[in-house]
């Protein structure tokens, strides 16, 4: 198999595609741990070969995908810097942020099907320390939410603003109240570099929850 | 162990101690039948047996089933009835009081009595009292004379004064040993109780002889020549010698090449030394230099082998020759040269180094029986045809089915000795020792000296009591080696010369006779050879050969074929060889013990379980003289005793590791591989023979010396180590100033420090200068220094440097700068610059280093000749850490010298001057570059290559003909914008650097210039195409880059050292914020949360605050780059 670089169409795809499956299985998985609806909602799967909770709410199942599906042109063409996953009190002030930092490895190529199953290794190695995040974080007070929010490279934000993947369902730039958390205290949960993609997954919690 | 009696027991011990009693119960019905004795006096009765005592737990727990007793193996307060225990200490006197704690002839009495006797008289201590025995062991040893004056009664005596005289061995804290074996304990009163320091001793004395002024050839013959007179001379001149360090000192600083030290100290003049090394060396030799040569290359093999001659070490004779001379002559480079000339002559020394010349030899065989496409074994064809003969073709059948392996180890029988008489049949059958001493075995005492305080020192050592001390004026030349007639008569290898007179006045001393030791082994390996390449040397007089394939191949029988060498062996050499067979290694050694003298012994799979159970626990590899007392005190003494021990408890006692190869071993089970070429751990050069410093200065130059003797051996075995360890011997507090061996270390303590470089080196310089770092860290007095001792451990091959240049040129900057810190400390006049050279020569040239000015600048030398930088040269160097983000700059500077040699300190001094006013005018803003030359391992450049021209923003300055500066300096300085000044370079300048940069900037009128600080670093502003092009380095600490790598490395950091040196706390957080850098979060948190438990564990302060100090930086690192702090729970 050929070697792709960043400039073949297709590499970026591929690797848009593989995140945003990731990041899929990833938000159910946080919001099912995180407790932030009901666990009833929540079916068991398997991805990656391992046990995973999938919501099977249609709307916020297709609030997820939506999003994602907006994401995905911008890490297609690698101007994501960070998906956060923000998980808010009941007055909108963020308790914790998932951040999934998206970066490049330091050699971009795909040469051959063996790699794909060595990204897959590392993607179930981070799916997996998402379900034991709870040990590492405090509980969340009752009644939060969730945003989705990305952190664009440089001028993508324009770009955005013309281009709506879905109609009417524009990014709106985001609230300095979500963005910002008093008080931090920040744990890395997992690092995967692989040869396509270098991702980083930390929890950014506010030291006082209640 | 501790039986933690008070601890809540879960339900598996109870089950566990409930089986046990029944397990008991089981066996004692057999153990009445089998022994036929029994009683039940002890009925009631439930012992528990505390430590070791005697007769020995299992022995008491027999008796008890015997006597209708009860055993318990766990304590338990409500069931155990009493206590046996023959020495306890304190803390568990007070654990057990009200118990009834009773010595173990309570039991042996009882019973001789056929009654249950009162344990009140046997009780182990009176409850009132918290004296015990060991308090009598301490004052025992604070006052070493009172040991031996039969009654000194002690409180704890009062119980027990009936039976004085069976229990005063016990009070000292001693065991009681057995007669048989006051013999053995007496060979061995050296603290090291081995065979090289007795080796070693018999080398002095010949030499001692041989340097009488004036003597040659024919004195050299009888060295018997009143040694005792001579060495109490020796001390005085040698002192004299030693009061003119500055010279020999001097010599050694200018002139770091050991070859043409040995020539300083050329004996050409001295015709006691010439003719002794012609002795020495039986080749014609015109000249010392020449004759040391050769021997070199055996030096580099150097290794920790089992005849360890780096450890003790024989006299070295330029200090011995030197003393010779009259007072007057001058003993300029004699110190300098000593180790080299030390280790060059030491005959031991070499012995040692054979095992390692074995192994290239077996190796070399096998390259090239390779390369021929098969090698001939006339062994083996000798063999086979043998077997024809007898057509054993039902035997080879057998042994295609059981193709079981087969390990020979293959020992000559007492190699000295039989080697010493094989030309001398009329010494056969006789009590001979391989000794150097061949007088009467007395020799008059010296002048300070106090013989009886070490005698009793070593003894208290060995845990062995009742030798007659009347030793003093016995000779102490040890036996090196002595036969099987002498042994009868319990004379022991390693016991001194004088004491096995008087065991045996028959006894023959042969003098040693290096060149046919050399002879026989490497016979003896030839004919090994014959049969088999698979081969393992393990030292000059035995081997293991793996013969698995072999019998196959052959289908003759083990016994056959060990007949067959064995057979050989007797014919090339003339001496007997054992051999000793097995399944494996351990076994096969085992064998060899039953096989000797002069047999071979195949110990069979269905025996070796009894076979070994009966073996005492020393005999197994591994086990010296402290885990053998450790396993007596846990009461084992024999493997069958030890394979009662449960894996979990051998690692609880001996850690993971030990525990497991313990319980494995005394099983018989071994897998270690034969191995032809074994893996070397470190390369070291220790001496701690006629070590006495008088100044500090001495100290220093004799461990710079040492680091160019590991160096050489370094070089030699193509290694380079990153921990250099210095150990030290320092004389015992108390200890006589003058040991009874002339020369000799006498009583030491024994100190060592370690540290761990960044990069592998072998260079001597750098080695010395972490020596000396660690030497004035251990704050020792000079003059109580009896033994240093250098080693370089963790090692890895030193990688072929592509320009062919000596390995100095091939070290990396990063080594340079770790050779910067000690001549800073001591007080070298030391200039250091950084300079910056960007945007001039392109992103890959932008390369930083410093340079230093060198200790002692050579007279005349020509500058063309520099660029060869001269091993008395330290060169400093500074390495820049490249951070990947690439907003980040450098403070990149450079200063171009043609030959940091070439350079006079004055001028250096006046620079900062010069520089500042020109660097003023010539400030330019520079671009940043991109740079890629973190891993680099840049030479330090020289006037060879050509300096980049002076253009924008550059400074030349030429000092010329200014008065005291000899020299023409070309400087090439640039100063970068304030912008790009990195801080944690700068942070790393010494201190005047600082300053002076800080004005420079000041001057400029740059507003920015006291606050240097890095803009925190947006990742957007990372151009995907430079991240493409550029691929970032990985982060790396010393080189490590795995996680595993790092915490093994950041462990060694924290446990072997006392106290973090600034500047390795500094490469850690450099080391975090790359990781920040780099997004790798989670990496920087295990290595974070492993140094927080590691540092914080520490009982150093130090290392907690260390650790906050990293944490504080990598948190500001983390808050910039993420606008919170890392979670450090």
């Amino acid at each position: 198999m050929a070697t792709l670089t960043r400039q073949d169409l297709n590499f970026g795809q591929v690797v848009a595609d593989i995140l945003c499956e990731f990041l899929e299985v990833a938000i159910h998985l946080i919001l099912y741990v995180r407790e932030i609806y009901p666990s009833g909602i929540f079916q068991k799967r398997k991805k990656y070969n391992v046990p995973v909770q999938m919501s099977c709410h249609p709307e916020l199942n297709q609030y997820i995908q939506d999003t994602l599906h907006c994401v995905k042109p911008l890490i297609q063409k690698n101007e994501a810097e960070k998906v956060v996953m923000v998980i808010m009190d009941k007055e909108h002030h963020p308790v914790e942020r998932f951040v999934f930092e998206i970066s490049q490895p330091p050699l971009l190529s795909i040469s051959s099907e063996t790699l794909l199953s060595h990204v897959e290794q590392l993607l179930r190695a981070m799916i997996l320390k998402i379900s034991v995040c709870d040990a590492v974080l405090d509980n969340n007070p009752p009644g939060c939410t969730f945003t989705l929010l990305v952190h664009t490279r440089e001028a993508a934000t324009r770009n955005m603003e013309k281009v709506q993947v879905i109609k009417d369902f524009p990014w709106i730039v985001a609230d300095e109240q979500e963005v910002h958390m008093e008080e931090a205290k920040l744990i890395p949960l997992k690092t995967m570099t692989s040869d396509i993609l270098k991702m980083q997954l930390y929890v950014e919690e506010r030291t006082q929850k209640n | 162990f501790h039986p933690l009696p008070w601890r809540q027991r879960g339900g598996y011990m109870a089950a566990k101690i409930s089986k046990l009693e029944e397990q008991f119960q089981k066996d004692a019905p057999r153990e009445k039948q089998k022994d036929g004795t029994s009683s039940c006096i002890f009925s009631g009765v439930a012992i528990y047996v505390n430590g070791y005592t005697d007769p020995s737990a299992d022995e008491l727990r027999r008796l008890m089933m015997l006597h209708g007793g009860q055993f318990h193996l766990y304590y338990t307060r409500s069931k155990t009835t009493h206590i046996i225990a023959t020495n306890l200490p304190n803390r568990k006197i007070q654990d057990l009081k009200g118990e009834k704690v009773v010595r173990p002839e309570w039991i042996t009495d009882s019973i001789k009595a056929g009654r249950q006797l009162s344990y009140v008289q046997y009780q182990l201590y009176t409850k009132q009292k918290g004296l015990n025995y060991s308090s009598v062991c301490a004052r025992g040893k604070q006052d070493p004379s009172s040991i031996h004056e039969p009654s000194k009664p002690s409180l704890n005596h009062l119980h027990i004064i009936s039976e004085e005289d069976a229990e005063r061995p016990r009070v000292n804290g001693i065991h009681d040993g057995d007669d048989d074996d006051v013999d053995d304990n007496a060979c061995a009163l050296l603290p090291r109780g081995s065979q090289d320091t007795l080796l070693t001793n018999g080398y002095v004395h010949p030499v001692n002889a041989a340097l009488k002024p004036q003597d040659s050839f024919a004195e050299l013959q009888l060295h018997v020549v009143d040694t005792g007179s001579h060495q109490s001379h020796l001390p005085q001149t040698e002192s004299r010698d030693r009061e003119e360090p500055s010279c020999s000192s001097s010599g050694s600083k200018a002139n770091s090449h050991q070859r043409s030290l040995i020539s300083t100290a050329s004996p050409a003049k001295q015709p006691g030394l010439h003719s002794m090394q012609k002795d020495l060396h039986p080749k014609p030799t015109s000249n010392p230099g020449t004759s040391a040569a050769p021997q070199k290359g055996n030096l580099h093999d150097q290794t920790r082998v089992r005849l360890n001659g780096s450890y003790h070490m024989t006299p070295n004779s330029s200090t011995l020759a030197d003393s010779s001379n009259p007072p007057g002559r001058s003993a300029a480079g004699a110190e300098a040269g000593i180790i080299s000339e030390f280790f060059s002559r030491s005959r031991l020394h070499h012995i040692s180094t054979w095992r390692n010349e074995f192994s290239e030899y077996v190796n070399a065989l096998q390259s090239r029986s390779r390369a021929a496409g098969g090698a001939v074994f006339s062994g083996q064809e000798k063999l086979k045809k043998l077997r024809a003969n007898c057509s054993s073709g039902v035997l080879s059948l057998w042994f295609m089915f059981v193709r079981q392996s087969c390990i020979l180890h293959v020992d000559m029988d007492c190699f000295f000795v039989s080697v010493g008489v094989r030309h001398r049949p009329d010494l056969k059958g006789k009590p001979v020792a391989v000794t150097s001493n061949r007088g009467p075995g007395r020799v008059a005492q010296r002048p300070g000296a106090n013989p009886q305080l070490e005698f009793q020192y070593y003894q208290r050592k060995q845990q062995h009591n009742g030798v007659d001390l009347d030793l003093a004026a016995l000779s102490m030349a040890e036996i090196a080696s002595c036969s099987y007639e002498a042994r009868q008569a319990g004379v022991r290898n390693g016991m001194f010369f004088g004491r096995a007179k008087q065991l045996c006045p028959d006894l023959q001393s042969v003098p040693y006779d290096f060149q046919a030791y050399k002879e026989v082994a490497l016979s003896m390996y030839e004919t090994l050879a014959s049969y088999t390449h698979n081969i393992e040397a393990l030292s000059c007089d035995e081997a293991l050969v793996d013969a698995t394939n072999l019998l196959v191949e052959l289908g003759v029988t083990s016994d056959d074929l060990a007949r067959a060498i064995r057979e050989d062996i007797k014919e090339k050499t003339g001496c007997t060889a054992s051999v000793g067979m097995g399944s494996n290694i351990l076994l096969a050694r085992m064998a060899t013990r039953k096989a000797k003298p002069n047999g071979q012994y195949f110990l069979r799979s269905e025996e070796v379980d009894d076979f070994i159970r009966g073996q005492p626990v020393s005999s197994l590899p591994g086990v010296g003289r402290s885990m053998s007392s450790k396993l007596t005190s846990l009461g084992v003494s024999t493997c069958g005793d030890l394979q009662q021990l449960s894996i979990s408890r051998l690692q609880r006692e001996f850690g993971p590791r030990t525990g497991q190869t313990l319980f494995r071993f005394c099983r018989g089970l071994d897998d270690r591989p034969v191995r032809s070429e074994k893996e070397r751990k470190s390369v070291s050069a220790e001496m701690n023979y006629n070590i006495r410093f008088t100044q500090v200065e001495e100290a220093e130059s004799f461990l710079t010396n040492l680091s160019m003797e590991v160096q050489k051996r370094m070089e030699g075995a193509g290694l380079r180590g990153r921990r250099i360890t210095l150990k030290v011997m320092v004389r015992k507090p108390g200890a006589p100033v003058e040991p009874a061996k002339y020369g000799g270390h006498g009583i030491c303590d024994n100190f060592a420090r370690s540290v761990l470089l960044a990069q592998p080196t072998d260079s001597g310089q750098l080695i010395a200068a972490e020596a000396i770092k660690l030497f004035y860290a251990m704050k020792l007095d000079v003059k109580d220094m009896r033994g240093v001792g250098l080693q370089v451990q963790q090692l890895e091959g030193s990688y072929a440097d592509p320009s062919g240049q000596g390995p100095s040129r091939g070290r990396s900057i990063k080594d340079l700068l770790l050779a910067k810190q000690p001549l800073l400390t001591n007080s070298e006049h030391t200039f250091l610059v950084v300079c910056i050279l960007d945007g001039l020569t392109g992103p890959s040239s932008s390369r930083a280093f410093s340079s230093n000015q060198e200790r002692v600048t050579p007279p005349s030398s020509p500058p063309s000749t520099s660029s060869d930088p001269m091993p008395g040269t330290s060169k400093g160097g500074l390495h820049h850490p490249h951070t990947p983000n690439h907003v980040r700059t450098y403070l990149n500077v450079s200063i171009e010298v043609p030959s940091p040699s070439q350079v006079d300190q004055s001028v250096l001094e006046a620079l900062p001057v010069e520089i500042r006013k020109q660097v003023e005018q010539s400030w330019r803003h520079r671009e940043e570059q991109p740079s890629t030359s973190s891993h680099l391992s840049t030479p330090p450049r020289t006037s060879s290559s050509p300096p980049p021209g002076p253009s924008l923003g550059t400074l030349v300055l030429q000092l010329q003909n200014q008065p005291g500066q000899p020299c023409t300096t070309g400087i090439i300085l640039e100063l970068p914008d304030v912008s790009q000044v990195d801080p944690e370079v700068f942070a790393a300048l010494p201190r005047e650097l600082q300053d002076e940069l800080c004005s420079a900037y000041r001057n400029k009128g740059n507003a920015q210039t006291e606050n240097v600080q890095c803009p925190s670093s947006p990742s957007t502003d990372v151009p995907e195409t430079l991240s493409k092009f550029n691929p970032r380095p990985v982060p790396t600490l010393a080189g490590a880059y795995e996680f595993s790598d790092i915490r093994t490395l950041l462990h060694e950091w924290v446990t072997s050292i006392s106290e973090p040196m600034e500047e390795d706390i500094l490469q850690v957080v450099k080391y975090c914020t790359e990781l920040v850098e780099d997004k790798d979060l989670e990496k920087l948190y295990l290595v974070i949360k492993y140094m927080k438990r590691l540092m914080q564990q520490s009982s150093e302060s130090v290392w907690s605050m260390a650790f906050d100090f990293i944490l504080d930086n990598v948190q500001v690192v983390v808050q910039q780059t993420y606008g919170s702090t890392l979670k450090i729970t």
